[in-house]
């Protein structure tokens, strides 16, 4: 395999932090924040990020399949996730510490809960408003592993949306303001 | 007592009031984070003090009692909310005896005295955790619980198992104290 090249395109209004690790081709859109300690990797193919996401700190980004990997606009990746998804819509969350397979697309406004295992072993589209999460008798177990079959799915009515894409929003414009005051920002192509 | 852990000498920073801090830590926006002494903070955790309420003044993100241990690759951040209609970040206020295991993501409004938490435990957003609770392993606290004094936690979503012993605080108190006395530098 050719050695991965790395080529950031950044754009100037996204808030890159200085300790954020970026490996190969990646394009981050307008007004997305990555905090330090993130990670995003475009081993195989290149990874677009669109505008609004917000990408929080041990979050590990990955794309190994050959095509582009499209995260739409205003997701949140909260702490120490993994995402392999090689495409995701707008308005998702995928919660603390919750894992994505590279087999599973997800589409519009779906959410993964906390500590979630998403690995089904053939290729999967998470339908709009798709809500994922852990139901007690998973981690009661106590097992380290949680695995995918004691994990619940439901839709969301999708009440409240309007409500959460108005907090997101607003979290994105104080971590504009906030992140350059105590960190120090990355540039596109400057590495 | 217990053999003692050591620790390489190089690796973390002592500070006048027994605060042992190490330097693969991340610490973001240090002068808004109290430590109150004898505290440890082990390798690969990442603190959030930047996160910060908006508004003049100085404002504490994160306060941290005495014989705190924040264990390997912990993330602690404070949680945020609107509140009529303004976006902000809320302070996270941590008592003392507080054990927190490895890997372990914190966004707790306020962790009460004499808490044990477990590893790779998940404490959502505004949660209120009072004296002498525990937490055991792998547990997923939802956002804004509130866990009571004395009472043991687990599962996910997390719940209540049993009520701990009365005596739950001194044994805690002695437990953390000695496991500061038993952290030691090792010269080389």
């Amino acid at each position: 395999m050719a050695p991965i090249r790395d080529k950031f395109t950044i754009h100037s209004k996204a808030v890159v932090c200085q300790d954020v690790d970026l490996k190969g081709d990646i394009t981050i859109g307008p007004n997305t924040v990555v905090h330090p300690k993130a990670t995003i990797f475009a081993i195989a193919g290149p990874i677009i990020i669109g505008a609004g996401c917000i990408i929080e700190e041990a979050a590990v980004v990955v794309n190994r399949r050959k095509e582009v990997m499209r995260v739409g606009d205003g997701n949140v990746f909260e702490i120490g996730c993994r995402v392999e998804s090689p495409s995701i819509g707008n308005y998702n969350t995928v919660s603390t510490r919750a894992r994505v397979h590279h087999t599973v697309r997800i589409s519009n406004h779906c959410v993964i809960g906390a500590a979630c295992l998403v690995v089904p072993t053939e290729d999967e589209i998470l339908d709009d408003f798709a809500a994922i999460y852990a139901t007690s008798d998973s981690a009661a177990s106590g097992s380290n592993v949680i695995s995918s079959m004691a994990v619940e799915r439901r839709t969301w009515s999708g009440r409240g949306k309007v409500q959460e894409a108005d907090l997101r929003t607003k979290h994105v414009e104080y971590l504009r303001e906030m992140l350059p005051k105590f960190n120090r920002l990355r540039r596109g192509d400057s590495v | 007592m217990d053999a003692p852990v050591y620790y390489s000498k190089a690796e973390f920073i002592e500070t006048d009031t027994g605060n042992k801090v190490s330097r693969r830590a991340t610490i973001a926006g240090p002068q808004n984070i109290i430590l109150g002494g004898k505290t440890i903070i082990s390798s690969g955790a990442i603190i959030r003090g930047d996160l910060r309420r908006t508004g003049p003044g100085h404002a504490v993100v994160i306060s941290l009692g005495r014989y705190c241990l924040i264990g390997e690759g912990c993330v602690m951040r404070p949680p945020y909310k609107t509140y009529r209609g303004n976006f902000n970040y809320y302070p996270m206020k941590i008592g003392d005896h507080v054990h927190i295991g490895a890997n372990s993501v914190i966004e707790a409004a306020t962790i009460g005295n004499h808490v044990i938490i477990g590893k790779n435990c998940v404490i959502g957003k505004f949660t209120i955790i009072k004296d002498c609770a525990q937490i055991a392993d792998n547990t997923v606290v939802p956002p804004n619980t509130v866990i009571p004094a004395l009472a043991m936690f687990s599962g996910s979503p997390g719940c209540f198992i049993e009520d701990l012993p009365e005596s739950t605080q001194e044994m805690v108190e002695a437990q953390t104290k000695q496991y500061y006395t038993r952290f030691q530098p090792l010269d080389r």
